[in-house]
Parts: structure tokens; sequence; C-alpha cells
């Protein structure tokens, strides 16, 4: 347990016994962006020496557009959001930090962790007046298997984002795949979540060949694209599981076929893409910019955006500064605009917030999922990801 | 330009005299008078292109700023005013000679504007900048840049010219502004991503297209609450691809007019009984809605289709659609 986050817990505590004595100011209430210093997922991916191929980092900056975005509600909503930043050394001190926070009054709070925190987490929070916002963390487990009441996923789950593309591979007719996997347990994920995409919209896996990045000639059936691709197939399209980077851009053009790439690389499915240029998200980028850096703005800046958007619109349209009726909104109608054109609500039975998909090649938005033509009988969003029918965790039952 | 020649030289003394006067402050022959002319921004070519009323040939394809979108005439319809949203400029356009003839500097990415001509101000609304530029337009500067919501864009003037509406999209409000104090003084909430006003002639109600929520929100402008609001649902169409974003309002208020965006619908609006009254099938990604002055036609600027499709008011059908550029955003006609 660090000190920082002790102290931060007393002046949290302060603020709100001092608030609760001037009634007519706007009632101060903080966010916790919570993060894990030295997160493995944010090491800036490179290519030979200093070459950064992906500049990564920590989306708190997403979280700061979304509180510059509200400040001009605070007299409507008679609520003054503020962002604290807290960077925790391990899972425990995250754990810690939570239930101090939440000890001295902090309901809402932004979660950047990876999937291994979550288990500690929720079991910590289960039953506590809190929301906690998955800013980063797609994998599918945590909606499906953890199923925690606390935990809101702004963060698109893999299957959301696998659906988005095999409906957009789906409506090109490009329904054979060679799957490229990873050694990662990642790899896995992804490969599990595309295959089960392709067969819920009528794709076909050819072959999932696995590949071991490296250049050593004894292991050329493994990491060569041509012999990986050396099948006595046709396909239409080559998916890449690659979550560290390191095979996914010698794909393109190494293939015995001349077929596109996806996944990793080339055509991925993301929550955001910096080149999105409808529904006011260059005005979003432009905005995000002036705290990044320069940095694009990334999915988890996305979801961190959003998830602040979706605590600071709750006070508004709930017309209450108080917890319950806020989380009420969140979870029940709340219609949330997340610059994506659909609007956003959170599905009842796991807290994964419905949300379309972008199909984003290197320098432009090729295509938002849901795809025209797939449809479904209450949410069109609903066409991505887990419906109620598809999932074990049942939230709502 | 032939009209306007024509009448240069038949001109009743009345007309002369202010030609004469036009001539001696501004310099220039301002006499471009009811030339039908249509204009239409284009947001991705920079470029305003004027149509003939009669043939919808393009007959001056007009190089502005960067990335133009609303437009306004002032009084005499000398000048065209026109935002543009990439230079952070305010495009002055001599309609007689159709040149730009001046550059007013805004806020970041100037998006929708008031003119208040009586009072020599200029209402802009920046939507990078998120503030409300307050301009002198005789000095072309700035008195004040109020803050407002992210994302600004409507923006319509009271008529005593003592207080601005402004919508903010992503706040979901509508603020009040006090221009001559540079603050806003109150905020009201209304439906998701506010985009651009209509004023009921009365005085008594503002209309705000609500874009994410597909509804037009009425504002009872005496007590600033909302009064009410319009769900717009064409047959077949699902709710999320309803976008309201351009109105349009009758002189006598009784009509209104409300683009419906990615529906590709214009919606025609009875304004005493707030009910839907017709949808007709426009283009892609409908925006910009203009009144002809006889209120006979009305232009609507398609987007993503890169045309403006020309609606007749009195059988409501879409008569024709006119290549224009691309992403055409709005549409004024100098009558």
């Amino acid at each position: 347990m660090n000190r920082t986050v002790i102290a931060l817990a007393v002046v949290l505590a302060g603020a709100i016994t001092a608030r609760a004595q001037t009634q007519a100011a706007p009632t101060r209430v903080p966010i916790v962006f919570l993060e894990l210093a030295d997160d493995a997922r944010y090491e800036p991916v490179r290519a030979f020496g200093r070459f950064v191929l992906k500049a990564l980092d920590h989306p708190y900056a997403g979280a700061q557009v979304g509180i510059e975005d509200a400040r001009p509600l605070t007299r409507a909503s008679g609520a003054d959001h503020q962002l604290e930043r807290i960077t925790a050394n391990s899972i425990d001190d995250m754990v810690v930090a939570i239930i101090r926070s939440n000890d001295a009054g902090v309901a809402w709070f932004l979660l950047d962790a990876p999937a291994e925190a979550y288990k500690a987490v929720a079991a910590a929070v289960k039953g506590r007046d809190l929301l906690l916002f998955n800013v980063s963390a797609p994998e599918d487990w945590l909606r499906r298997d953890l199923c925690s009441a606390e935990v809101v996923h702004a963060m698109p789950s893999r299957a959301q984002l696998m659906d988005g593309l095999t409906q957009f591979l789906v409506s090109k007719k490009w329904r054979d795949y060679l799957i490229f996997r990873g050694p990662l347990p990642q790899d896995r994920e992804t490969v599990d979540a595309f295959t089960r995409s392709a067969k819920k919209f009528g794709g076909r896996i050819v072959a999932t060949r696995d590949f071991t990045p490296g250049t050593d000639p004894r292991e050329r059936e493994k990491n060569n694209p041509a012999l990986l691709s050396a099948i006595n197939k046709d396909w239409d399209v080559t998916f890449v599981a690659d979550a560290n980077f390191d095979f996914a851009r010698e794909v393109s053009y190494r293939t015995v076929r001349p077929r596109p790439v996806v996944g990793a690389i080339d055509l991925e499915p993301v929550a955001w893409h910096w080149t999105w240029d409808h529904n006011g998200a260059p005005q979003v980028n432009t905005r995000f910019a002036r705290y990044s850096g320069g940095r694009h703005m990334d999915s988890p800046d996305w979801a961190a955006w959003m998830a602040v958007k979706m605590i600071t619109q709750s006070a508004l349209r709930a017309g209450a500064v108080d917890f319950k009726p806020r989380r009420d909104f969140i979870l029940g109608p709340g219609a949330f605009d997340g610059d994506k054109g659909e609007a956003m609500s959170v599905r009842p039975w796991d807290h994964q917030l419905r949300q379309s998909v972008i199909l984003a090649s290197p320098l432009s938005v090729v295509a938002n999922a849901p795809i025209e033509g797939f449809l479904h009988q209450r949410d069109v969003l609903d066409t991505l990801g887990d419906d109620d029918a598809e999932t074990p965790c049942h939230l709502n039952r | 330009m032939r009209r306007r020649t024509t009448a240069f030289h038949q001109c009743s003394a009345r007309i002369c005299l202010m030609i004469a006067m036009a001539t001696a402050t501004l310099a220039w022959p301002a006499i471009a008078k009811d030339t039908g002319l249509i204009f239409v921004s284009n947001e991705k070519t920079n470029n305003l292109v004027i149509l003939d009323p009669k043939t919808l040939k393009i007959v001056k394809d007009l190089k502005v700023s960067r990335r133009p979108r609303d437009m306004h005439f002032n009084a005499d319809h000398s000048l065209l005013y026109v935002a543009c949203g990439d230079d952070d400029v305010i495009d002055v356009i001599d309609v007689a000679k159709l040149e730009v003839v001046k550059k007013i500097a805004t806020g970041a990415s100037p998006e929708t504007f008031a003119l208040d001509e009586a009072r020599h101000r200029l209402y802009v609304s920046n939507e990078e900048g998120s503030s409300l530029s307050v301009i002198d337009i005789d000095q072309g500067i700035t008195v004040h840049e109020v803050p407002t919501g992210a994302e600004p864009e409507g923006v319509f003037v009271h008529e005593d010219g003592k207080s601005v509406y402004v919508t903010s999209e992503v706040g979901d409000l509508v603020h009040l502004v006090d221009p001559e104090a540079g603050a806003v003084i109150n905020d009201v909430v209304v439906g998701t991503r506010p985009r651009r006003f209509a004023a009921t002639p009365d005085g008594k109600e503002l209309w705000v297209t609500t874009e994410m929520s597909g509804e037009v929100w009425i504002i009872d402008r005496a007590r600033f609450v909302v009064a009410g609001k319009i769900e717009f649902l064409p047959p077949g169409m699902r709710k999320t691809d309803v976008t309201p974003v351009g109105i349009a309002m009758t002189r006598d208020g009784r009509t209104a007019f409300v683009t419906l965006g990615h529906a590709g619908q214009l919606a025609f609006v009875d304004v005493a009984s707030r009910k839907v009254l017709a949808y007709v099938l426009v283009g892609k990604r409908a925006w910009g809605a203009t009144l002809t002055k006889d209120e006979k036609t009305l232009y609507v600027a398609n987007g993503l289709g890169d045309d403006i499709t020309i609606v007749d008011v009195a059988t409501r059908k879409a008569t024709q659609s006119v290549p224009v550029g691309r992403i055409p955003w709005g549409v004024v006609i100098d009558e």
C-alpha cells in the first residue's frame, strides 16, 4: 500500500464533509483513475533500435478529455467532477486503494488494469456502493465468468470486436479464413473469439496455424508466412492473432497467395481510431491530442473518455449527485453518445457497454459495425458480442 | 449577372439612391439584388458553388478559406459571410463581384454563427475551441470569447440582441449567454447532441434538433425550460438512423422542416400540434435545410451524397437532386 493512496483518502473524506455544509455550490464528486505501475500492456512496440511502431500509454488522457467535456455541465447537474490519478504498484495495492477511496466516499472508478487484476478486485468490492469502469481489458472471461455487478465494461469485449470484424468480412463474401495464431494466452483467446464469430456469421476456418516469431531456419515451418500459408486449400483472408506484434507486420505480401490480412494488423477491429471522422470524432481527437502530447487516441483512451462521460452524464440525466440514482441510470435506460454513431447503453446481463466496432486500416476507417443488414430484434448493437442467451452471466436475473 | 446590370440602368429613384449610398460607403457597387443564385458551401473542397436557380447549372466555383460551413447574407445581400472551420475565419464575400473581400478571425473551427447587423455583432460557435466568439463586425475584433460546453453549434440571437442561445453538442445543453457580459448565465438540458435552432415567429419557442436522441426539443423562451419534444421515426427506419440536424420554419410559424441526417429524410412538422405531417426521402446524411423566400421550395444539403435535393413544399415531393461537390454543408439563396 503506498502512501499517496492513504493521503488521498483523507483529503477526499475532508472534501466530502466540507461540501455538505454549503448547499448552493456544486458538489465535488471525485472519480478515481486507477492504474498499475509498469503495466506491460503499455510497453511501446518497437522496431529495431529505438524506433517506435506503436506509441502506447495509459488512457489517462482520455479521462482528462472527459472531465474537460463535463466542466460546462457543472451548473446544470450540480456535480463538480474531479479526476484523481492513483498508480498502484501491485494488484494488492489496487484493491487497497479502491477500498480506502470507497470508504472515503468515492463511488466512481476507472480501472485501467490487466484482466488478471479483476478477480481480486471484484471479490473485494462485492456489494459496495461503487462502479468500476473497465477501460482497457477486452477479455471475454471477465464478462462471462467473473460476471461482477460492480464492473461496467466500457472497453469492448473480444467477442464484440471479432463479431464486428466478421460481419464485415461476411458482408464482403470473404468467408474462408486462414488463421495465424501467436504463442500468448491472449492470442489463443483472440483466435477462440474469432472462431466463434466465424461460426456465428457463417464463415469457415480453413486452417489454424501456430506461429513462432523468429528467424531460426530449423523453425521455418513456424516462422515463415509463406510456409505457414502453403496449404492445399484456398482461403479469402488471413487472420493474425499476435498480441506481441512481433510477427503480424511480416505477414502482408509474404503469404503464398495474395490475400488481405486482418486482425492484429492491416484491418483491425477497434473501439476507436484517430481517423474516424464522423459523429463529432475529429473534435474528440483534437481535444485528446492536447492532453496526450500528440499521441493518437486509441481504444482504451476512448473507453476512459466514455466512462467519464457516462459518469458525468448520469448526474445530468438522473438529476442527482448521489450514487444510487446515477448507477440506476447508467445500468438502466442510459443512452450515451460515444461519437461512434449509435446511441449506447449497458447490457443488463453482463454490464458490457453496447457499442459499434470500428474496422480500421492504418490510415482510414473502412467500416463501422454493425454492418448494414445484420439485424437484431431488440438493438442492432446486440449483434456484436454476447447476447443474453449466449452468456452464462445474468446479472439481471 | 445580366439581371443586375439591367436593374442598375432601370432602377427607380429610391433604389438608385440606395445604390448610390451603398457605393459611397462601401466603395463598390452593391447591387446584387434578388439574383436568386443558390450558394452551397462544400466542406471538403474549400469552395462555394453557385448555381443558377433556373438551369441549376454551376455558374461559379468560388474558392474560399478551408472548410466553409454556415453562411449568412447581410440585410441588403451585398455581403455573404461564410464560416470556414479549418482556417478559423469568417470569409466575407462581395455578392456582386463574387469575391472574398475580407476575412474575420474567429476562435478555433467556426461552425455556425448568427449575424446581428443592427448591433454590429457576429456570434460564432467555435467547434474546436468550445467557445462562442462575440465579434464586432465593423472592426473585425473579438469582443468576448465565451467558454461553452464542448462542440458548440447552433446560435440564435434574441430579437432584442440582449441574449444569445448556443447549443453544446457534447454537453447536451442549450446555453443562455449574456453577450454584453460575455458569460453563460443559464443552461437547459435537452436531448443528446443538440445541433441547431429555429425560433417560432411569435417569439415564444425555440426549437432545437437533438441529433443522437432523434428528436426536436422545444424550449419555452420566457421561462427558459423545456416545453416539449417531437420524436421522428420514418416508416421502416431504425431509431438509431434518425439523426436530426437541420431545421427551417415558415415565416407564419405553421410548418417546420427537419432534416434527419443518416435517415436521408426530411420531416414536415405542423408547428402548432407538434405532429409530423410527412417524411420525404432526400439524400445521404441530409443536414442543411433552406427555404426560398416564396417558401415554395426547400433545398437540402446532403453531406455524404455530394448533392443537394430540391423539395417542392406544396406537394411534399423531392423533385431533383443536383451534384455540387464534396460534403455540401448548407445552402443560402440570394433573394
